[in-house]
């Protein structure tokens, strides 16, 4: 009886889904518990958090509205990216996870404990105003020049007002100049250059060749590179991914714990949130702007068959 | 001797209590005594960290940069001693300086307050001197070591339209360093060995303006005279 039931069901939620139509619910939206909710999934190389859109499974969907909601919602989740050197990269997705729960999470943890969080959000944006040259030279090359002018206005005045970057008087409400969540992958993104294939880094985290060209970048754009003697320089590197995790310890577990496949989990909102900072990144572009109404990113997601 | 302006009495930091952080920049002059008096030059830039609360209180540090001059420093009293220049010059060296102060307000326009500010020089300042004594050629290091003040001064506040505030008022200060020279040369004031130099006047005005500008910023301009004419200015921003 029970497999007629769950038979009748399917038939009766493909009938509905094959003539859904692209117009957003706003009723559902509004729902509360429904709203589709932005969580951390991972981040890649001690910098920049990975984040994807997750539907809560509470409610179920009984009528049009709800359908076409959840449909639009599943589309836009799914996004492939090829895969061809997938033991490679479950081995240094293993290593990772290793090196997170053996080395990084303790180290983390203890620094927690010791060092107050205003302290470590401090360090946080010193080490983020160091990033300046790698977010200005990508508005500019991304000709997003508004962006650039408040990468620019940022960094003189957290340097200056905030103390060499320790705190971050630019984000007050007075001012108002946001950091431009911005890379050298995403200004390739923006030129048209699609992913590639996934590739995951020892250390750094989920890549792509495109967003390869983002680690190079930022090695020789990042001040602390230039740090003598090289180990030193490491050594600095270190200390900042560790106060990096420090804020944000218990993200990747919740990954963890909510994926079947952690690996793959962590493959799709790679890719799904880079997509997502391309299209954003375009949308402020004043030349790719036009380019994107009329045509086609060469990085558009392709939802899974 | 200051390292850097005294500021208004009243904090600009948020009454709930909040930091406010600045840049600044002070042309100081002074005259240091030894057997001689000695015009004292200083360039400094600066930022600050200041924590205050209420309108009525303030603490606060600074890190920054000072150059030093000090005139006739080479100047050699002993006909047979030349030297081929007569001032001290150094640049760029760290100190650092610390303060606090209080505010009264008597009402809403006029105030009194109170401060207290010291500075330290971490670094030394150095300058070397060549010449010939007796027809035989020398180098001599000038040290300037341990340079330091401390400055106390009582301050009167307006606050006048459009929140700008006006105030004045005395201070009393005592600064000190320690000058030597590694080796002795006839006839140079300075000799081997670890000698004292003070300020010649122990108390001064000072007076300034703090304007209200945009956005959180204030500028601050102020001038202090002691035994010489000092100013500068800072531009602050309140969190």
């Amino acid at each position: 009886m029970k497999s007629y039931l769950s038979l009748a069901l399917l038939c009766a939620f493909l009938a509905v889904g094959c003539a859904h139509s692209q117009r957003p619910s706003s009723a559902v939206a509004t729902q509360p518990g429904l709203e589709p909710k932005t969580v951390l999934l991972a981040a890649d190389s001690g910098q920049q958090a990975t984040y994807a859109q997750v539907k809560p499974k509470t409610q179920s969907v009984n009528d049009d509205e709800n359908l076409d909601y959840a449909e639009d919602t599943f589309k836009e989740e799914r996004v492939e990216i090829a895969d061809p050197i997938e033991p490679f990269n479950r081995a240094m997705y293993h290593f990772n996870d290793k090196l997170y729960f053996w080395a990084l999470k303790p180290v983390a943890q203890g620094y927690k404990v010791v060092v107050p969080e205003p302290a470590r959000i401090s360090v946080k944006n010193f080490f983020s105003n160091l990033g300046f040259p790698v977010r200005f030279l990508s508005c500019l090359l991304q000709a997003d020049f508004s962006g650039a002018a408040s990468e620019f206005g940022r960094f003189g005045i957290n340097t200056i007002w905030g103390v060499g970057g320790l705190l971050d008087p630019s984000s007050n409400k007075e001012l108002d100049l946001q950091k431009q969540e911005t890379d050298l992958g995403q200004t390739l993104g923006v030129y048209g250059v699609g992913h590639g294939f996934y590739i995951v880094w020892p250390v750094l985290g989920p890549s792509s060749p495109r967003d390869t060209v983002d680690i190079a970048g930022d090695y020789f754009l990042y001040p602390v590179s230039y740090v003598y003697p090289w180990y030193a320089g490491i050594g600095v590197r270190a200390y900042e991914m560790v106060n990096s995790t420090s804020l944000r310890i218990g993200d990747y577990e919740s990954l963890q714990e909510a994926a079947i496949d952690p690996y793959v989990a962590l493959r799709d909102a790679y890719i799904q949130s880079r997509l997502k900072k391309v299209k954003a990144r375009k949308a402020r572009s004043l030349v790719f702007k036009a380019e994107e109404t009329s045509a086609p990113a060469a990085d558009t997601a392709l939802p899974n068959k | 001797m200051a390292g850097g302006l005294f500021g208004p009495p009243q904090t600009v930091s948020k009454e709930a209590g909040g930091l406010n952080t600045a840049i600044g920049y002070f042309y100081h002059e002074d005259t240091f005594k030894n057997d001689t008096d000695h015009l004292i030059r200083q360039n400094q830039v600066y930022s600050q960290v200041a924590y205050g609360a209420k309108n009525m209180w303030e603490i606060y540090g600074r890190i920054g940069v000072s150059d030093l001059k000090i005139s006739d420093c080479f100047n050699s009293t002993n006909a047979s001693t030349t030297t081929n220049k007569l001032n001290f010059e150094e640049n760029w060296k760290f100190f650092g300086t610390l303060g606090a102060k209080g505010f009264y307000p008597v009402n809403k326009i006029f105030g009194i307050g109170t401060f207290i500010q010291g500075t330290y020089h971490f670094s030394n300042y150095t300058d070397s001197v060549a010449g010939s004594n007796n027809g035989t050629p020398y180098t001599a290091d000038l040290k300037i070591k341990n340079l330091w003040d401390i400055n106390f001064g009582i301050g009167f506040q307006l606050t006048v339209p459009l929140g700008i505030k006006l105030y004045a008022g005395p201070y009393v200060y005592y600064s000190e360093a320690k000058a030597s020279l590694d080796t002795n040369i006839p006839g140079i004031e300075y000799v081997a060995g670890n000698v004292s130099i003070r300020n010649k006047s122990i108390a001064g005005g000072f007076a300034g303006v703090d304007i209200p500008l945009f956005k959180g910023f204030h500028l601050n301009v102020e001038g202090q005279y002691a035994d010489r004419f000092s100013a500068g200015a800072a531009i602050s921003y309140t969190y």
